[in-house]
């Protein structure tokens, strides 16, 4: 215990020394800053800027990278409190409670509540990492290709399941992402698949064009096709958030942390759910149910606990088995991967210390926030008056950098349109992009696993089967696509109702 | 009846079922798109490899599934009345959404990429990407010549800037190459 607090202090200590400091301002600044902006999302940003922190060494550029996903999931509490917009989609549920509570003349206590959720729910979140990946990681360290292939398997399906929309679309968007993770060589014979004799369709799709693709290029035609964000003049009371506001809905930060951080921790769902379930789950619990949606303080602090829990419950999975539990956290591990990392099981063996590091970072994220957040409130308002007609080309730009910087590839530049056009036309089509970026990100640990598993089993699939963690894996994944299908799902429902009948 | 279980996020407005049948026969032709030049891949067997690690057996894999998946969102389109003689009349909602603004996004944006980046500098190409991108989109008709000059003036000045700034940002200071 001493000696993982002094491992802990070193990374801190560490951390902030030489440029540290700074950096975790501006990170934390600009992430802020990109989550208030409608059109801007978190993943976008985290993209955006492991192109700029490329060549920082690898804890400066990942502690950037946290400061601004930590950033901008908070950051999109003030559009949704202020304009009723959600500057990130995480964020939309803040909108119920944070808008009316404005509008009651009361913005300043909406985003003081918005504040100490955020900070207490990412701090939540934080416990949880320290408590859980060295048990996770020691559990992943027993799990083989068979294991390993049901898991990317599963974090596609439950993405489909869950993310929201359709959960057919879903397995869709889901699959499509892993076959475009396999056009290029493959690992085995080096054969370039669907390249058509280019050479840099043989070199593969990069992940990181493709995702400032769909996050950043399809947000701008989203933005620049949708109606124009209304401004609303507000007089901001003080935003120092109330110890009482803390105090008498402790259990509710408490229930929405636990929410928050477990649907972090599952593959590919996300703040979003995040939000909507901590706010469901406060809703139901409540005395006060019909204060929700109309101003609730509790319904306010549920949705950014919950959402803001969810970001270190979703970098869980990364750190132990190379699966984000989100779209930002997908981008991370990217970034990670770029840095030369080797998130999964072997990282705690490989690199112990970056564990301590990335508690260290989250907390350094958390309490920038927490500054930053209370103490630049007009400049944050000032930047929500900037009409979209003079951000989003600025935006395009860096997309554009962002998508040739890491391998200086023209190519990289088209793939990213290719995917800014797909990703715009999926999302009109209700095609949720979680899972499309879960099969880019997860193509290579499926296919490696699958093949591998094989190898291993002499070509027999009964191992993906028998084997206890990998038949629980399987049966939860195949429940789960049986679940959406409504025919068998009503069945199911009917089945247990009769039965808590009959006994009557 | 019991209550059902809330869903995890707002339920979205689904689309028209015939929009949904053509968005199921596009995919089932990608598929057996995948599924054909999956088939043309060399196994090589003849060079003593097992099978299960031929190049195409994963892509196949993926593009069965796909398939079987548009199978199913078919079947759910025909069954929601995507043959009917209604279906896919509705009038679309347009929730004050512009294609004309989308076009012209879209339209700049590859101009961008495609006419201007590699031919000159990129500060120069972002600086008349910039400022076309806000000339267009506050064009306003009726506009009295002093007000137009003034944000066209604006428009090249922050597009100038932007050029200036993201050259100055990302290749002096964190030493990344731009196009």
């Amino acid at each position: 215990m001493l000696d993982s607090l002094g491992q802990f202090g070193a990374a801190l200590a560490h951390l902030l020394s030489g440029w540290g400091v700074l950096n975790v301002f501006w990170a934390t600044l600009l992430g802020i800053i990109i989550g208030a902006l409608p059109g801007l999302t978190a993943t976008m940003g985290v993209a955006l800027m492991t192109t700029l922190t490329f060549t920082m060494g690898h804890e400066q550029a990942i502690l950037v990278l946290v400061c601004i996903y930590v950033g901008a999931i908070y950051g999109g509490s003030r559009s949704a409190i202020l304009l009723n917009i959600p500057g990130t989609p995480a964020s939309a549920c803040s909108t119920l409670d944070g808008f009316p509570l404005a509008r009651q003349g009361l913005a300043g206590r909406a985003m003081g509540i918005s504040t100490a959720g955020s900070w207490l729910g990412t701090l939540f979140g934080i416990l949880c990492v320290a408590a859980l990946t060295p048990v996770l990681s020691e559990v992943a360290l027993k799990f083989q290709s068979f294991e390993f292939f049901w898991i990317a398997v599963f974090g596609i399906v439950i993405a489909g399941t869950l993310a929201g929309g359709d959960p057919l679309k879903g397995y869709i968007a889901g699959f499509l992402g892993l076959f475009i993770a396999t056009i290029g060589q493959e690992p085995y014979y080096n054969y370039a698949r669907f390249a058509f004799g280019s050479t840099d369709l043989a070199g593969g799709i990069g992940l990181l064009p493709a995702l400032v693709g769909c996050f950043g290029v399809a947000e701008v035609l989203q933005s620049m096709r949708g109606p124009a964000v209304q401004a609303v003049a507000n007089k901001i009371d003080s935003v120092i958030p109330r110890i009482e506001d803390v105090v008498r809905y402790w259990r509710t930060i408490l229930r929405s942390g636990a929410i928050g951080t477990f649907i972090g921790i599952l593959p590919g769902l996300g703040e979003d759910t995040a939000a909507w379930s901590s706010y469901a789950a406060a809703r139901r619990a409540s005395k006060e149910k019909d204060k929700f949606g109309k101003g609730s303080v509790e319904g306010l602090m549920a949705a950014e606990t919950g959402e803001s829990a969810c970001v270190p419950g979703a970098i869980i999975p990364v750190l132990t088995l190379a699966v984000p539990g989100s779209a930002p956290a997908a981008v991370l591990m990217a970034a990670m991967l770029i840095h030369g990392l080797n998130p999964g099981p072997n990282l705690m063996l490989q690199t112990p210390e970056f564990f301590y590091q990335i508690v260290a970072m989250l907390l350094i994220a958390d309490m920038s926030k927490l500054f930053v957040g209370l103490t630049l409130v007009r400049p944050l308002l000032w930047i929500l008056l900037v009409p979209r007609e003079r951000l989003m080309p600025v935006v395009f730009v860096l997309c554009v950098v962002g998508a040739y910087a890491i391998t200086s590839r023209v190519f990289d530049i088209y793939v990213m349109l290719f995917f800014g056009l797909l990703g715009f036309v999926l999302r009109q089509l209700k095609f949720p992009m979680a899972p499309l970026i879960l099969g880019l990100v997860l193509g290579e640990l499926l296919e490696k696993n699958l093949t591998r598993g094989l190898v291993l089993s002499g070509g027999d699939i009964a191992p993906f089967f028998t084997r206890p963690v990998s038949g629980a894996l399987a049966a939860i994944t195949i429940g789960s696509i049986l679940w959406s299908i409504p025919a068998f799902s009503d069945r199911v429902r009917s089945l247990f109702r009769r039965r808590a009948v009959r006994p009557a | 009846m019991p209550d059902e279980p809330p869903p995890l996020l707002p339920p979205e407005e689904p689309l028209p079922p015939r929009t949904d049948l053509w968005v199921a026969a596009s995919f089932l032709a990608f598929s057996a798109a995948i599924l054909v030049l999956a088939w043309q891949m060399p196994t090589y067997t003849d060079q003593g490899g097992p099978i299960y690690n031929a190049p195409a057996l994963v892509p196949s894999f993926y593009g069965v599934v796909i398939g079987l998946l548009s199978v199913w969102l078919a079947a759910r389109a025909v069954r929601a009345g995507a043959l009917g003689p209604t279906a896919g009349r509705d009038a679309p909602r347009t929730n004050g959404n512009s294609n004309g603004r989308l076009a012209l996004a879209a339209g700049l944006g590859i101009l961008f990429i495609v006419g201007l980046i590699g031919r000159m500098p990129f500060w120069l190409a972002a600086a008349i990407f910039v400022t076309l991108f806000i000339a267009a989109f506050e064009w306003r008709p009726g506009l009295d010549a002093k007000s137009r000059l003034r944000s066209l003036a604006t428009a090249l000045l922050q597009g100038v800037l932007t050029g200036l700034l993201v050259t100055l940002v990302f290749e002096r200071l964190f030493l990344v190459r731009l196009p």
